[in-house]
This record gives structure tokens, sequence and C-alpha cells, in this order.
């Protein structure tokens, strides 16, 4: 009994710790967003990412009225966690009272979202060899398979089966890009003069497809197609804190 | 007194005397017909020894239109005598031609061969063609810088004579480019038998330049066959004086690209005929015919309100007079839309005209929405303001701390993408497969033990065949009927799953059905005689290759 409560002390712990707000929620806590992007920041270098520092900075992002920026945190942090709250709330809250547009998720994205694409990869890698080896045991031992083991067989093959649809949605929305410029237009052609359709404003989400010419082609939220130059997007899937555009590359 | 000198003043002079060198030559036949092949040789002996010879082709210079190459050298390391054999072809002009003096160089002094002279006459009864003879062929016009000259070089052979190889082409052309396309090819049909060599050339300079050629062509005489192996060199020379112009400026079109010769627009092809506005297509333009194909730029293509031009890499293919233009385009409309035109100026060197060629447009339908299309909404005016249900949104307070133990990861890359991920796995999967089968094969082979037993009666048996074979050329008769019994009986005892011991003549006519009896008899007794009684007498020993016979029928049988 005693052994029990010191390791459910050892669990709670680091949720007991979770509550003692830092440095960068206190900046934030006071309207200093500035101060609080820095910080949370400087935790993701040192610390690494997770889902709910890249929401936070996304808020802090969106209340400096940088909306790419935000939306680009809010977009991987719910890749690594599809069900954080505050990047659920963020992204609500822009599509509904910031102006940014985001396409629809399919039914084959809604259902990805259940997991993130890791897991989804180790569901399927999981069952994937559970099958395998229920296949392969009897055989090495030279038995016929029990009934338990067809059970486990069918158990697995269903969820390898059930793992397909979440394996592609999980890469059909990593093929996602926030505009991360002001006025961009959406080009008829790959080309410096290529004739402009429609803008599309900061933050906005798109599909990406084929690049050209330095340009990509892109489908926004109500099924526009176009192209766009390729430093005006950032690419949902990288690394943690978005990039900085306005940073010229090194010689 | 006055003798004794006459004679040492005489010995003096022979003393000092410089030692002559005697060169002689022959050529055969003295006077030769036009076009002609002549033998010279050239014997040179000497007071000295003369070693190695040297560089001797390089010294001599035939006359203008006569094909001289060295065909055998004789030269012995130890003596002072040198006979050099030169095979040629006599030149076209009557008269006397001088090949002229020059040097053979050998290792230990140089010698100088006199000037040699061949006549050639028409009085000379020669019959051309008889004779294996090589033919240039080449325009006979005006050349143009950028134009692909095709020539070829024809080794015909005569009613005497059969062109079996050529080697050794050199050519000499300034302000050319010269490429052998292809070598020793037979002769069409029409030419009869022989062979020709191609090339191409290309004229990089405006003015007269020398085109130079020779080489050397192998020929038989009769009938080529596997038991007539006497070939001969027969050297070919050419010179022709080619004369070498710009194309026109005269007429010349502003859209000429360079592309001389008569080509065919064979057509365009699009990668894909039902686009959408702004998908990128590719279009090639596919160009054929005789002339500088490699040389030509491709057309440009401009932008219009229709299509946009994008810069596309031409995977060049070196296919037989092709030539591919590829482009990317970009529908801007939507509709039923014409490819832009892609035109092309040509120059025909023969007739010295410009041409224009046009590729025939193709009708590709682009599907899509113009860009300028508005989709209108009609409103009315005096409709009441519908009062829409805003959402109540708003940023949910940031727990950064918040941590879960499923949802860990990086946004920069999935774990499909770590390095040894699939590796790792793959390695697994083929292990996993690997004990499978080598369980499977196992367990079949303990399922099936006479797959074992009959492959340890086949060893015996051809340990026991071995053994025979041994005893046979020992001469030990009862050893080889011994050998021979024991394998009978291993190969039997598998197949009818008993032990070897306890097999007999009958058991082997079970399974070697039509097998002599008797044999087996007289090979079962002179095994087993000695365990039951004294041993028997060898005399009546059988056909030691039937018995051996015997045991290989057994090892045969599946």
């Amino acid at each position: 009994m005693k052994t029990f409560a010191l390791l459910l002390l050892c669990w709670l712990a680091p949720l007991a710790a979770a509550e003692t707000p830092g440095a960068a929620a206190q900046a934030y806590a006071r309207g200093d967003y500035a101060g609080a992007v820095e910080l949370w920041s400087a935790e993701v270098r040192a610390e690494g990412v997770t889902a709910a520092r890249l929401a936070a900075l996304g808020n802090a992002e969106w209340r400096l009225g940088r909306k790419g920026r935000a939306m680009i945190c809010w977009e991987r942090a719910l890749l690594i966690d599809p069900r954080d709250p505050v990047a659920l709330a963020g992204i609500r809250h822009g599509l509904d009272a910031g102006g940014v547009e985001r396409p629809k998720p399919t039914a084959v994205e809604e259902y990805a979202s259940f997991l993130n694409a890791d897991l989804w990869l180790l569901l399927a890698v999981a069952s994937f060899w559970t099958t395998v080896l229920c296949v392969a045991v009897p055989r090495l031992r030279g038995r016929p398979a029990g009934e338990a083991n067809q059970w486990t067989r069918v158990g697995a093959l269903t969820v390898l089966a059930l793992c397909v649809p979440g394996l592609w949605g999980g890469r059909s929305l990593a093929a996602r890009a926030v505009v991360r410029r002001a006025e961009v237009s959406l080009r008829l052609t790959p080309t410096q003069f290529g004739e402009p359709l429609r803008g599309v404003a900061e933050g906005d989400v798109v599909r990406t497809e084929r690049p050209l010419n330095g340009h990509v082609r892109v489908r926004t939220a109500d099924g526009k197609t176009g192209w766009v130059r390729a430093g005006e997007i950032e690419a949902v899937r990288g690394p943690g804190l978005p990039a900085d555009l306005e940073q010229k590359a090194a010689p | 007194m006055r003798r004794f000198l006459s004679v040492c003043v005489g010995l003096c002079l022979g003393l000092l005397a410089r030692a002559e060198d005697r060169v002689h030559w022959e050529i055969t036949p003295r006077v030769t017909a036009p076009g002609q092949p002549f033998r010279l040789q050239i014997m040179v002996e000497s007071d000295v020894v003369l070693g190695g010879a040297q560089f001797i082709s390089r010294e001599i210079k035939p006359p203008r239109g006569m094909a001289l190459r060295l065909s055998g050298q004789i030269i012995r390391p130890d003596s002072n005598e040198a006979t050099f054999n030169f095979s040629g072809v006599a030149p076209e002009q009557l008269g006397e031609h001088v090949i002229p003096s020059f040097n053979l160089r050998f290792a230990r002094k140089v010698v100088v061969v006199p000037e040699i002279r061949l006549r050639v006459s028409d009085q000379v009864t020669f019959r051309r063609e008889a004779q294996a003879r090589a033919e240039l062929v080449l325009p006979d016009r005006v050349l143009y810088v950028g134009e692909l000259v095709r020539g070829a070089i024809r080794m015909r052979g005569g009613d005497d004579e059969a062109v079996v190889a050529s080697y050794g082409l050199e050519s000499l052309a300034e302000g050319f480019s010269m490429a052998v396309t292809a070598e020793r090819q037979p002769l069409p049909d029409a030419l009869g038998q022989g062979l020709q060599t191609t090339f191409d050339l290309t004229p990089i300079r405006e003015g007269a330049g020398e085109f130079a050629l020779n080489g050397i062509m192998l020929v038989q005489n009769g009938e080529a066959g596997a038991f007539n192996q006497g070939g001969r060199d027969r050297p070919f020379a050419f010179r022709r004086r080619l004369t070498v112009a710009h194309v026109p400026e005269r007429g010349r079109p502003p859209e000429w690209n360079g592309a001389i010769g008569r080509f065919v627009a064979e057509g365009l092809q699009v990668s894909k005929d039902k686009p959408e506005v702004g998908e990128p297509i590719r279009l090639r333009a596919i160009l054929t015919g005789d002339g500088n194909l490699d040389r030509i730029l491709p057309p440009e293509l401009p932008a219009d309100e229709k299509w946009d031009v994008l810069p596309a890499t031409e995977r060049r293919r070196h296919a037989e007079d092709q030539r591919m233009f590829v482009y990317t385009l970009v529908p801007r409309l939507p509709g039923k839309l014409r490819t832009p035109a892609v035109r092309l100026a040509t120059f025909d060197p023969a007739t010295k005209t410009f041409s224009r060629l046009e590729f025939a447009p193709l009708e590709i339908t682009v599907t899509g929405n113009a860009p300028a299309q508005v989709d209108l909404v009609t409103a009315d005016p005096a409709a009441p303001v519908a009062a829409q249900p805003k959402a109540v949104t708003g940023l949910a307070t940031p727990e950064p701390n918040r941590s879960s133990p499923f949802f860990r990861g990086s946004p920069a890359g999935s774990l499909g993408d770590a390095a040894g991920f699939w590796s790792a796995n793959a390695t697994a999967l083929g292990l996993v497969l690997a004990a499978t089968t080598v369980t499977g094969v196992l367990g079949y082979l303990a399922a099936h033990p006479e797959i074992r037993r009959r492959r340890r009666a086949r060893a015996l048996m051809r340990a026991a065949l071995a053994e025979a074979e041994a005893c046979r050329r020992r001469g030990d008769a009862r050893g080889f009927a011994g050998a021979v019994v024991r394998g009978l009986q291993a190969g039997v005892a598998a197949r009818l799953d008993a032990e070897d011991q306890a097999m007999t003549q009958s058991d082997v006519e079970r399974v070697l059905p039509g097998a002599d009896r008797a044999r087996l008899d007289g090979l079962f007794l002179r095994a087993h005689a000695d365990r039951f009684a004294p041993a028997a007498s060898l005399a009546d020993a059988g056909d030691a290759d039937a018995d051996l016979a015997l045991l290989r029928r057994l090892l045969a049988t599946r």
C-alpha cells in the first residue's frame, strides 16, 4: 500500500507542477504577448516541441495580429495532438471571427484526426506484426493454430484495415500550407507575370499540390486552384516554430 | 720504291673512301593503267648492320592522287640488308608520277632513297571492274557552314577480288568537324559485294579547304572462304577541295534558326488533351528529315492571352533523323483552344532556297472557370436582413505545460520518415519468413523419412560403385563382387524399406525386373561364399561390365 501511494505521488507530481504558471504564461496573462512569444519560443528550442506549447504560442501570436504564424502554430499543434483544445479553439476563433479560411476536412481527414500520424502508423505496424506472428508461430512450433490465435488474427487484421484510412487521412492533412504573406495573389500560371485570379489572406490554409518553376499549385478552402510563390506559404508539416520570413538566408 | 709508294697511296685512298649504301627499287608492273594497283619494293644494302627501321610511312610523300601504304618489311637485327614492300594504287592522271626522294631511318644510320618514278599509261590493258576499288561519296556542290553533310567511303569488290575488311581510316579536314557514323557496313545489294564506312561532315568555317581521307582495305582473291585466307591490303587515298559558304542573307527569314536540310513537320503531341485552366501541359513538336537536326535552335513560342509558355527542359533522344522541341504550356482561358503555332524556317542547300514549316496546331479542351468570371448574386434590397447567429468563439486559455502520454512527437516529420524504420521492419519480416520456410522444409523431411533413406542409399551405391571399379582395376574379383552386392543391397533395401543385410537376389529382382537371375546368383555366391564354405573358384567370374551395369541401373532408378 505504501509503495502504491509513493507511485501515485510520483505520477501526480508532474501534474501538480503543471499547474504552476511559468514566466511565459504570466507574461501572457498580463498582456505582454511579445514577451510570451519570446519565452515560449525559447522553451520550445530548449525543451522541445509539445502540442500545448505550440498552441499557447499560437494564441500569443494571434494576439499580436500575426495570423499566419498563429495558424501555423495551431496546425502544427494539431498534427501532434489532433484534439488539443487550445489549438482547436484558436482555429475555430480564427475561422469565425478572424476572417481566416481553412479547407473543410474530408471524411477521411476527420477520421484520421482521431489519432496523430505516428500513432496510426504504430497501430498499423503493431497489428501487422500481430497478424504475421499469429500465422508464423504455430508453423514454427509445428502445431495447429488454436481458437484464440484465430480470433487474434481476425482482430489484428480488422485493426490493420481500420488503420488504412487513418494513414491516408494523415497524409492528406500534412499536405497543407498556411499563407504567410499579407497580400498574396492566386495566379493563373506559375510565372512571374502570371495573371492574378484572386487574393488569399494571411493565415488562410490551402491544400498544396505540385510545385513548378518556384511556385506551388494550391487549392483554397472554396475549391479554387491556382499558383502561389513557394515563399508565400509555409507547409504545415515542418519544424516546430514558424519560419521567420523576414530573416534573409545566409550567403 | 715508286711502285711501293703507289700501292700505299692506293690503300690509303681505299681506306679514306666513303662507304656507299646501295638502294634498289622495283615497281610491279613498271607501267600501270589509271587506278591500277601496283607493288613497290625497296631493297637496301649497307656496309654496316642497319638495326630496326623507324617512321617509314611518315617520310614517304606520294604524289597527288596516288595511294601508297607500307605493307611489310624484312629487317634482320644482325644483317646489313633490308627490304620494304609498299602497296599502292596508281593515280587517274596519265604521265609520269614521281615519289620524291625520302629517308629510311634505321637504328644505326639513315639511308637516302632516290626518287621513284611510276608511269601511268592508257595503253596498258587493265579491267577496272576486276579489281576491288574504293569510292568517296560526297556531294559535289558548295557546302554551308553548320550543314550536316553525309558522306561515305564505298569499298566495292571486283570480279576477281572481294573486300573483306578495312582499317586505318585517317582524315585531314581543316575547317570541318568529322564524325564516323558507321564502320564496315555491308554495301547495298545494288552496289555488289563490298563494305562502306559512313561519316558526317560539318563545315565550321567559310572558305575553301582541302579534305583528305585515306585508309586500307583488305582484299581477297577469288572466293572468300574458310580455306582461302590469302588477303592483301589495298590502300586508298582521296583529296577533295571543298568550298564552304555561309547561308545567304538574301531572302533569309527572320525566324531561321540554323536549320539546313530537308525537313518535315511530323506533328504536335500534348501530354493531356483536357487540362484545367492553369494546369501545365507539355507540348512536343516533332521534326524529322535529313539535315542538321541537332544544330537547330528551338523556335521561340511567345505567350499570349490564351496560353502562358514556360521554359521546358528538353530531354534529347538520339532518335534516327528526329528532333523534338518541348514546351510547357499553361492555359489561361477555358474552352476549346488551339495550341500556339510552332514555326520554323529551313534552308535547302541543294536548291539554295529558304522555306517555312509550320506544325499543325492541336485543339485542346480546357476545363475550369475563366479568371475574370464573377458569380453574380441577385439581392433584393427590400428584403429584411436575416439575422445570422454568430458562433460563440474565442481563444482558450493556454496550458503550455499540459502533456499527454500518447500525443508526443514532432510536426517536422512522422515516424515513417525516420531512418531505419522501414528497413528494420523489412529485415524482421524477412527473418520471420526465412524461419518459417526452414521450419516447413524440416517438417516435410521429418514427415517423409524415405527421402533421407534413399539419399543415403544413393550415397552408399556410389561408394560401392567406386570401390567395385577400384577392385576391378586391382583384379580383386571377390572384392568386386562384394562391393557390387553391397551397393545392390543398399539400393534395394531403401526401396523395400528393409535392412541392407537381409536383401537377397529375389529382392533385387523385385526392384529391378528383368535382371539376370543367374548373374545375381553368381554375384552373391562370389561375395558371400567364404562365409559359409571354403572359397569358391573364381574362374567362372562373370562379365564385370554387366555387373556394374546392374548397379548403375539401380542407381538411376527413381
